[in-house]
């Protein structure tokens, strides 16, 4: 039976690809952000899993625990420390951008990335 | 440990915040905002160089107390050295750039605040922010903590651009976050697999679990870490493929806000690449790449400066080929080339913050960078000129200026390490900078005044033209006595091999 820190590790790596693959190929300027939003998620899903340990106990140290056994259960808490900053940078970094998105529809009524994000030598060659 | 370190970064932070809580109160912002400014470059002259561990949390083998009586099995192994919180480090080098740093802001904030009638809080905040941002990305020895402050900085330069009233602002400032939301889950992806193959996000303490055998260098993670960190850095710095993108930033930005960026740029270009280096170093193939990479950023910066109309935009390029210059120096890895490529770096802030400001002198009179539009600017204001003239042949490496003894060294290092083609190609791309001056000082200075040109303001404001003759005499300074930074960058040089 598969293992859910591989099947973790396998939905953050499709994650990534199906973001790279969206962002990069997609014209649609929303379906872009999207594709954006699930490479962070991927890259974030992928730091949680390395923290991941079987039958692992959360890292907080309560009173009546057994040191020992709490020493040899936790998990790692760093990663999760890491992606919870990371979710953090990523919702704000989203928010951003779709502000830009809503002002650069106003402007020119299409979501087209090929046309609102074209170079200046591109916009003076089509003028 | 030294626990005023955090200043540097606390300072700019509260500042900024204070400013943006005064939006909308002009005199008090720009009252504010010099006052604050010139906390910048005082601040680190007066923090004692060291360590800060946050928290108070230092590795065992520096904390005597905790380390005596300690079982062998942990004074032998890796978690005598460990570092439990994060830590900031600030040497001589870092004293310079952070120098250095405060007073390019506080000139961009000088200027900024007399060529605008109205003071923005919000603008000011996106420049304070953005210096603690970078400041933190300098000091920090752990890469999750450079992570954080490289986005802020690129949040805070995103800001910048949409503060500007330049045309298509907005279509810029979200190319560039597209890539940055792209590249920066790549670098942080990078630092997930060092995490996992270390245990670690402290950079020394990976140094020393490669060192020590816990990790093989030839493991594969560890080359899909590198090369992920590699992009993010390419991203963060604008380097191939992502030059043009850091070029038309600049061009979307106010000149003295165009200032500040590349500042922001070269120090994320120089902290991410001392990091490569000293995680990565034992990579040879990274250290081609890196060197091959450099080389079609100083090719293709400054032989596309050449053609460009747009005055901002040829020297973003030209911004763009002074950093494959430090990109040189680093992939070499020498003491000697470290050391320059040190020395470039802080010869192109200050020497691209001066052009970027002498463009706003142009931009203040006649309202347009397009050089096709402008002419006989020699006669408007000659003061100028000159100094514009100057800094140009400084920027390509004439002596007694400083680009000419870091360019000189850097040459001089590229010899010395059996590397004298790359030594041609900075003399060759020095001369063909020293062109595109002279094009440019003749469009704009001695060519006839075009007809349609008009003259929107009289007289340049007289704190831009102090800022720019301060900041010349500075650029004068090091080239005359190179030694005043060069001694602290080869002792850091040093450290780092």
């Amino acid at each position: 039976m598969i293992s859910v820190q591989l099947a973790s590790l396998l939905t953050s790596g499709m994650l990534i690809i199906i973001g790279l693959f969206a962002a990069l190929f997609l014209d649609n300027i929303f379906k872009k952000i999207i594709g954006i939003s699930f490479i962070t998620e991927g890259v974030n899903l992928f730091i949680v899993t390395l923290g991941y340990k079987s039958d692992g106990v959360v890292p907080i140290f309560l009173p009546g625990m057994v040191k020992d056994v709490f020493v040899q259960n936790s998990a790692y808490p760093l990663p999760a420390a890491m992606v919870l900053t990371s979710i953090v940078i990523g919702a704000s970094t989203l928010a951003v951008m779709l502000a830009l998105v809503i002002i650069l529809y106003q402007k020119h009524g299409t979501l087209s990335a090929s046309k609102l994000l074209m170079d200046d030598e591109e916009m003076e060659a089509g003028e | 440990m030294d626990s005023f370190i955090p200043l540097l970064v606390i300072v700019p932070i509260f500042c900024a915040i204070l400013l943006n809580l005064c939006h909308g109160k002009d005199k008090l912002v720009k009252l504010l905002a010099l006052i604050f400014g010139i906390t910048l470059p005082i601040t680190p002259i007066f923090v004692n160089y060291g360590n800060h561990f946050f928290g108070g949390y230092s590795p065992l083998f520096l904390n005597s107390s905790w380390a005596t009586n300690l079982p062998s099995t942990i004074t032998n192994s890796i978690l005598f050295n460990f570092h439990p919180a994060i830590t900031y480090v600030f040497g001589g080098m870092q004293q310079i750039f952070i120098f250095i740093l405060g007073i390019l802001t506080f000139f961009v904030i000088f200027t900024s605040l007399n060529e605008s009638k109205r003071a923005s809080g919000v603008y000011t905040f996106l420049i304070f922010m953005g210096t603690a941002a970078v400041t933190a990305v300098f000091l920090t020895d752990d890469i999750f903590h450079l992570y954080i402050f490289f986005e802020i900085s690129v949040m805070t330069q995103v800001g910048i651009i949409l503060c500007s009233n330049i045309q298509r602002k907005h279509e810029t400032a979200l190319k560039y976050m597209f890539l940055s939301n792209i590249a920066a889950p790549m670098l942080l992806l990078g630092i997930g697999l060092l995490l996992g193959l270390t245990g670690n996000v402290n950079i020394s303490d990976i140094i020393i679990a490669i060192k020590t055998g816990v990790v093989t260098p030839d493991n594969p993670v560890l080359l899909m870490a590198a090369a992920l960190i590699l992009f993010g850095w390419l991203y963060g710095s604008g380097l191939p493929p992502f030059h043009s993108i850091k070029s038309a930033m600049y061009s979307k930005a106010t000149p003295h806000a165009a200032a500040i960026l590349q500042v922001f740029t070269v120090f994320i270009f120089v902290s991410l690449g001392i990091v490569i280096i000293r995680i990565f170093a034992f990579i040879s193939l990274l250290r081609w790449i890196i060197m091959i990479i450099s080389a079609l950023a100083m090719i293709l910066g400054i032989s596309m400066a050449i053609t460009q109309h747009d005055f901002k935009r040829m020297i973003g390029y030209l911004a763009v080929g002074e950093l494959g210059y430090v990109g040189l120096g680093l992939a070499i890895g020498t003491i000697q080339s470290i050391t320059a490529c040190l020395f470039q770096a802080v010869n192109e802030i200050l020497l691209t913050g001066l052009l970027f400001i002498g463009v706003g002198t142009i931009l203040y009179k006649t309202g347009t960078t397009d050089t096709n539009k402008l002419g006989g600017m020699l006669t408007e204001n000659p003061f100028v000129a000159f100094i514009f003239l100057l800094t140009g042949f400084a920027m390509a490496g004439v002596p007694p200026f400083n680009a000419f003894q870091s360019k000189l060294l850097l040459i001089q290092s590229a010899l010395n390490a059996g590397f004298p083609e790359l030594g041609v190609l900075m003399i060759i791309l020095s001369i063909v900078t020293f062109m595109t001056f002279v094009k440019v000082f003749y469009t704009v200075y001695l060519k006839p005044q075009p007809e349609n040109m008009k003259i929107i303001n009289k007289k340049i404001p007289q704190v831009t033209v102090i800022s720019m003759v301060l900041l010349l005499i500075v650029c004068i300074m090091l080239g005359l006595f190179p030694n005043i930074v060069t001694n602290a960058f080869s002792q850091f040089a040093m450290g780092l091999l």
